[in-house]
């Protein structure tokens, strides 16, 4: 074996990776399917969704998209422990989710409903967020529709539009329970230096950032209103 | 450290950080907004609406809400009711505890009723008072002039000096007194061994948990045992400057700490020759723009180079790849603080120190219901009912109900296991631990769940919102347990509760979201009368 390899086992099977291989890879090598959500393989992972948690036996669970695989692991990807904690991840999400997804009612793919069936959550015991305090919508993009409320802070927006296209409009801005993203000095998005690319529609998981109906664009020119 | 260094120039000069001032920065550093944005939005210190000519900062967490910090504030609302100059504001612990209910007025004076924020609001405050710990026996010199004797002892020593340091360390038993108690010597030859450099050096100077006050004392009354532990942390790794990393509530200990550095240049200990001739060593006071998160390790470190002060995932760790991603020694201040005395009279000597097989001598910050709060330095494996006595007993001679050992990460005791030593594994055992040494009494007619759920309330409050365990479940909590303490508790809540406490414990990126629930489900374990409250809604 050569010094920069690893060896290590994945749910009971022996893989060889090279040193610095994330666990989710080298999963993904196994054809071993670890749900994500923050994760995204054109991106550097930031390990913020905590649902590619798994069992190394440490004391506690690792998110494996950041995780790298060491010698001698012994990876355990759906224990029942495991899968406790993502149920429970799932519905934190899902309590201060909308009623309805943008994302899931047009393009029908959106991520975090597709996981919550995965995994079978049928009630959320979580006190809904939006009740007193709802995060509201932006539709100042005449492309772009920002329903904050349905933002689970992935991270995937800012990294494909800072990092991906360099075009360095989003942040997360505020701190704790109330961080959510925010377009340069926290502009509504259609009034920032956002161009539109919709990098950050096409990453977003959820149905925080979709397109928006084409209804809304005017089309006489702006100066001759 | 620039970027930072300089939003809180411009603040200073022009009193807040309005869209206007970020965008003139921007156009001088080519810095994009987003990223001022990020930056303004999450440090505490920072303000977008324009100053006004007073505040006032009053303390909410559990030392001061003890002692009537909600009275306090209702009081000065009062007191200044249709104010406009005046800007009252709850905010994390100050670090003040012995002085509770705390409040600071314009950032630098000290109060703690109305009459004291009315004096200081009419020009005639004070700074909180410099008090020395009692019983401190960590400084090995006998006047000012014997100071940095060790270092300049070693700094011209033989390369394989610097291997005794670390043996002195291991045979000393000294571990990180932050809180979380990582053997000293360990970390010392971990970062020694790292590839890479240059090798940073850091000092811890963020205590921001309840309850914590006792490196204040230290940085205010010892700072040359802090600085001198840190030169010698410099030529042990090989580091050329160190950066003291201050939260911005000490401003009175800045002050002290660069007196101190400045003498420490006057001494030669410091300066272009510091590790020798034409090796230099310099330290700086780097001011915490603010957040109890902050004292996590890499938090501070993404404080440093810039960033949102969010913890990173580990590994890996910061000996290896912490600031700019070279290797970085990081103590604590008393850590560093512990360091001459154990060079100057041996490991051994510092380990015979402690009492009942512990290792060395801590300080500890005593607050709480006792008659006289303050910092304590006492042999480790001290008694908590020593330790107690030590500070004059329960006050109002009332009868000890529970005591948390090491601030709001650290589950409360009940009275009946007053008889454990102050140490990190006896602690444990006991179910809680040492922490950060933040001692806190509390008297038979308290109400522990309300306490309990202060300190979760803080971690709430606190949380960088990074990762969704922590932003998410700590905020679920908060919310169930207050409409718990209303009468109210949602049906199986103790159970929700645990469940919550376990994917916190197990999925958080760092401490803070690992241990945010651990003391309500503390006093759910030890306290019954807690456990059925959160069951029936019933009242203490």
């Amino acid at each position: 074996m050569s010094k920069d390899m690893v060896k290590l086992s994945i749910d009971g099977r022996d893989i060889e990776v090279p040193e610095g291989t994330t666990i989710w890879d080298a999963a993904r090598e196994l054809d071993i399917d670890i749900p994500v959500l923050c994760h995204s393989t054109r991106m550097r992972p930031v390990g913020v969704c905590r649902l590619c948690v798994v069992d190394v036996g440490a004391r506690n669970l690792q998110a494996s998209c950041v995780r790298p695989c060491e010698d001698g692991m012994k990876v355990e990807t759906d224990t029942p422990k495991v899968e406790r904690h993502r149920r429970m991840l799932l519905e934190m999400l899902l309590s201060d989710y909308p009623e309805d997804s943008a994302r899931e009612a047009s393009t029908g793919d959106d991520e975090l409903l597709e996981l919550a069936v995965r995994y079978g959550i049928e009630s959320v015991r979580l006190p809904d967020g939006a009740a007193d305090r709802p995060r509201g919508v932006d539709l100042s993009s005449p492309v772009i529709a920002v329903d904050h409320q349905a933002c689970i802070l992935c991270d995937r927006c800012v990294r494909g539009c800072d990092e991906l296209q360099h075009n360095d409009v989003i942040t997360r801005t505020g701190k704790g329970y109330d961080t959510r993203i925010a377009f340069d000095l926290d502009a509504p998005m259609g009034e920032s230096t956002c161009v539109a690319c919709g990098e950050c529609m096409a990453v977003c998981p959820t149905g925080a950032l979709t397109n928006q109906a084409l209804g809304n664009v005017k089309l006489k020119p702006l100066n001759g209103e | 450290m620039k970027l930072l260094q300089s939003m809180l120039a411009l603040q200073e000069r022009e009193g807040s950080l309005s869209d206007e001032t970020l965008r003139r920065l921007a156009e001088r550093t080519g810095e994009p907004l987003y990223r001022l944005q990020g930056l303004r939005s999450f440090y505490p210190v920072f303000r977008e609406d324009p100053a006004p000519a007073h505040t006032i900062e009053v303390c909410r967490d559990v030392v001061c809400r003890m002692h009537g910090a909600r009275e306090f504030r209702a009081r000065l609302a009062d007191a200044l009711a249709g104010n406009a100059d005046v800007e009252v504001k709850e905010v994390s612990c100050l670090g003040r505890c012995e002085c509770a209910p705390a409040a600071v007025v314009d950032h630098h004076m000290d109060a703690r009723d109305v009459d004291g924020v009315m004096a200081a609001l009419a020009g005639d405050g004070h700074a909180t008072p410099v008090v020395e710990a009692r019983d401190a026996a960590t400084d090995p010199y006998p006047d000012a002039d014997a100071h940095y004797g060790v270092f300049r002892r070693f700094r011209e020593g033989a390369d394989q000096e610097r291997g005794q340091v670390i043996d002195a360390l291991k045979a000393s038993g000294l571990r990180g007194m932050g809180g979380a108690g990582f053997p000293t010597g360990m970390k010392w030859a971990f970062t020694r061994g790292a590839k890479g450099g240059p090798k940073q050096l850091v000092c811890n100077a963020d205590e921001s948990e309840p309850g914590t006050f006792k490196d204040r004392v230290i940085m205010e009354t010892l700072p040359h045992l802090m600085i001198e532990g840190m030169a010698v942390g410099a030529w042990v790794v090989g580091a050329e400057r160190g950066i003291i990393y201050l939260r911005h509530e000490y401003g009175q200990a800045a002050e002290i700490l660069r007196q101190e550095i400045a003498r420490a240049r006057d001494m030669g200990v410091l300066g272009p020759d510091g590790l020798g001739k034409g090796k230099p060593l310099d330290m700086e006071v780097f001011i915490s723009p603010g957040g109890y998160i902050m004292g996590e390790e890499t938090a501070l470190l993404e404080a440093l180079e810039d960033k949102r002060g969010e913890p990173r995932n580990k590994p890996p760790f910061p000996t290896n790849f912490g600031l700019n991603g070279l290797p970085t020694l990081m103590n604590n201040v008393e850590t560093f603080a512990a360091v001459p005395i154990i060079l100057e009279r041996g490991g051994e000597w510092w380990k015979s120190q402690g009492r009942n097989d512990c290792p060395g001598l801590k300080y500890m910050a005593v607050s709480g219901d006792v008659e006289r709060p303050g910092v304590y330095c006492v042999p480790m494996g001290t008694t908590v009912n020593d330790l107690i006595e030590r500070a004059g007993g329960v006050s109002g001679g009332r009868k000890l109900l529970a005591f948390s050992p090491g601030g709001s990460s650290t589950r409360f005791l009940p009275a009946d296991k007053a008889d454990t030593p102050l140490d990190f594994d006896a602690m444990q055992e006991a179910g809680s631990g040492l922490g950060s040494g933040a001692f806190v009494a509390v008297a038979e007619d308290r109400d522990l769940l309300d306490l309990a759920t202060a300190q979760a309330r803080f971690f709430r409050n606190e949380s960088c919102g990074k990762c969704v365990p922590c932003r998410v479940g700590s905020s679920k909590a908060v919310t169930l347990l207050d409409e718990a303490l209303g009468g109210r508790p949602q049906k199986g809540l103790p159970g929700l509760l645990r469940e919550l406490d376990d994917t916190l414990a197990q999925t958080s990126i760092c401490g803070l979201g690992q241990v945010a629930l651990s003391p309500v489900i503390g006093v759910m374990d030890m306290f019954p009368e807690c456990a059925r409250r959160l069951e029936d809604g019933g009242s203490k």
